[in-house]
């Protein structure tokens, strides 16, 4: 077919700014607090510099366990943030890419992660990352669940949407920024809430590595709301076993009443009808 | 068909297009020729499945023909069935994702999708998002928003088939205000007959991805639907569509 005349109008058309950016205001939403909340929670860790125990609780200690526990919650899930969407462009990209990729990924989301832990944590303390076999795994955990809730979204954009931005000459990443990501908010939104549930599962095993170290004792364990809970039930100390039960089912409620609850309804605006 | 394709006016010409899409056996459309001249108003008319939005996808560059040649101006918009709105983005949003960049990036543009909120009537709307809009306002966005780009052809694809009379009435006095006014060359999809005939300079009628015939529309603007003319092309019309 000739080309010659064949011009659709997208000449002399650039990225363009994107004002009142709703992505923005996502970003805004998510990642200022949480950034705020994890710088705090990490210098107090390191100026309180307390280990793992169960001796002498208070309200502040389990306060600052939660606060660790929910900064190693945000790393992973940062990181899954990261490397899903690439993850999910790859598998929408075309069919052909989705016959490959898509079982791949059903394989790898099906393997019980905990199965590999030992071989994480032996990886992680050969470079003298502790915490870093705690956050792998939460990061592996949460990663599948935005993976295939993006994947989802990216499936069912309507192809008269994906024609706007043929038609109006919204290319490459600027048709990322502007069509393809304000689209899968709303499962975006529902895979993080599906992945962070799903973090506070893994995070009462990932915090506590003696178990998985031969030789290991509990000095090995690591700072957090998990290990806390673990070390209190194992001494048989109920009372601090309870208080942090509790601690722990409020700070999940008060997410979810505070950051998804609201971003949930926050999502509400990028459905399509 | 007597079409002048080497017509150096015409705004579109398709020579010898052919479609077949992948998975079906038949073809979509089948050496398809076609010249549309500039400031021309032609609407395709013909049944679910004829070709008649394959044709104005290959136009817009959506689809790519199998074979053929086609000539299409440099500025191509269009009006989506749906409206495909951007439910994320205000009314005024919508309009300026229209706009060509250079209008969006100048300093000193002010604000040009104000005229276009002015042309179909929803200046008072701009801050409203696509949710809280009527079929018929949505339309009208999507209107505004293709006509933002400065189209020198504006492609239509069924856009007032999920409306009811009185909004479907309105607009086509919208449009055809606006065609006037700006002489943008208009193509547009329609199964409906009557439609057809109360706003096009011509119609093309299409059957099995084939056009079956054109039909020239020589009455006189405002088009009345009970007039003799009017019901005369509208039977020929349709003599043809179920022959």
């Amino acid at each position: 077919m000739s080309q010659s005349t064949r011009h659709i109008g997208t000449h002399h058309r650039h990225m363009v700014s994107y004002p009142r950016s709703s992505g923005q205001s996502l970003y805004t939403l998510i990642l200022v607090p949480l950034f705020t909340l994890a710088i705090v929670v990490f210098l107090v860790r390191i100026f309180a510099g307390h280990t793992v125990t169960t001796e002498h609780i208070t309200f502040g200690f389990l306060l600052e366990a939660l606060g660790v526990t929910f900064l190693r919650l945000t790393i992973a899930y940062v990181f899954a943030l990261i490397f899903s969407f690439p993850l999910a462009l790859l598998v929408t990209w075309s069919p052909s890419a989705e016959r490959i990729f898509l079982p791949l990924f059903d394989i790898m989301q099906s393997v019980p992660v905990l199965a590999f832990f030992p071989v994480i944590i032996v990886f992680f303390i050969h470079w003298g990352l502790w915490s870093g076999a705690a956050v792998f795994i939460l990061f592996i955990t949460m990663l599948w669940n935005i993976v295939f809730s993006l994947v989802g979204g990216l499936r069912v954009i309507p192809q008269d949407i994906k024609a706007v931005g043929h038609i109006f000459g919204v290319r490459g990443f600027a048709y990322l920024r502007r069509i393809l990501l304000p689209a899968v908010v709303p499962y975006l939104v529902t895979g993080s809430l599906l992945a962070f549930a799903q973090g506070w599962n893994i995070i009462i095993v990932a915090e506590v590595l003696h178990t998985y170290l031969p030789g290991a004792t509990e000095s090995s364990d690591l700072f957090g709301i998990g290990s806390v809970l673990v070390h209190a039930s194992a001494a048989g100390q109920e009372q601090i076993f309870l208080a942090a039960i509790i601690t722990l089912v409020i700070a999940i409620a008060l997410l979810n009443f505070f950051v998804w609850q609201r971003l949930l309804q926050y999502a509400e605006r990028f459905k399509f009808e | 068909m007597s079409d002048n394709l080497n017509d150096e006016e015409s705004g579109v010409v398709l020579i010898g297009v052919s479609k077949t899409y992948v998975n079906t056996p038949k073809a979509a459309l089948h050496d398809v020729s076609l010249a549309i001249k500039s400031g021309e108003f032609l609407c395709i008319v013909g049944a679910s499945g004829c070709g008649k939005s394959t044709l104005l996808k290959i136009i817009t560059g959506l689809e790519r023909a199998d074979k053929g040649e086609l000539h299409a101006p440099a500025h191509v918009s269009m009006v989506f069935q749906s409206g495909a709105l951007l439910p994320w983005l205000t009314v005024e949003e919508n309009v300026k994702f229209g706009l060509p960049s250079q209008e969006k990036n100048k300093k000193d543009a002010g604000q040009p999708e104000k005229k276009y909120l002015d042309m179909v009537e929803l200046s008072d709307f701009a801050q409203k998002y696509p949710r809280e809009l009527s079929g018929g306002q949505r339309q009208r966005v999507g209107l505004a928003r293709a006509l933002a780009a400065e189209p020198q052809a504006l492609l239509l694809d069924e856009p007032f088939s999920a409306l009811d009379p009185k909004t479907t009435d309105d607009l086509h006095k919208d449009l055809l205000k606006i065609w006037k006014e700006t002489g943008v060359t208009v193509i547009m999809v329609s199964h409906l007959i009557e439609e057809a005939v109360s706003l096009a300079d011509r119609v093309v009628l299409m059957k099995d991805g084939r056009i079956e015939e054109i039909f020239p529309i020589a009455l006189p603007y405002p088009r009345r639907e009970s007039g003799i003319a009017f019901h005369e092309l509208v039977q020929k019309i349709r003599a043809k569509f179920f022959q």
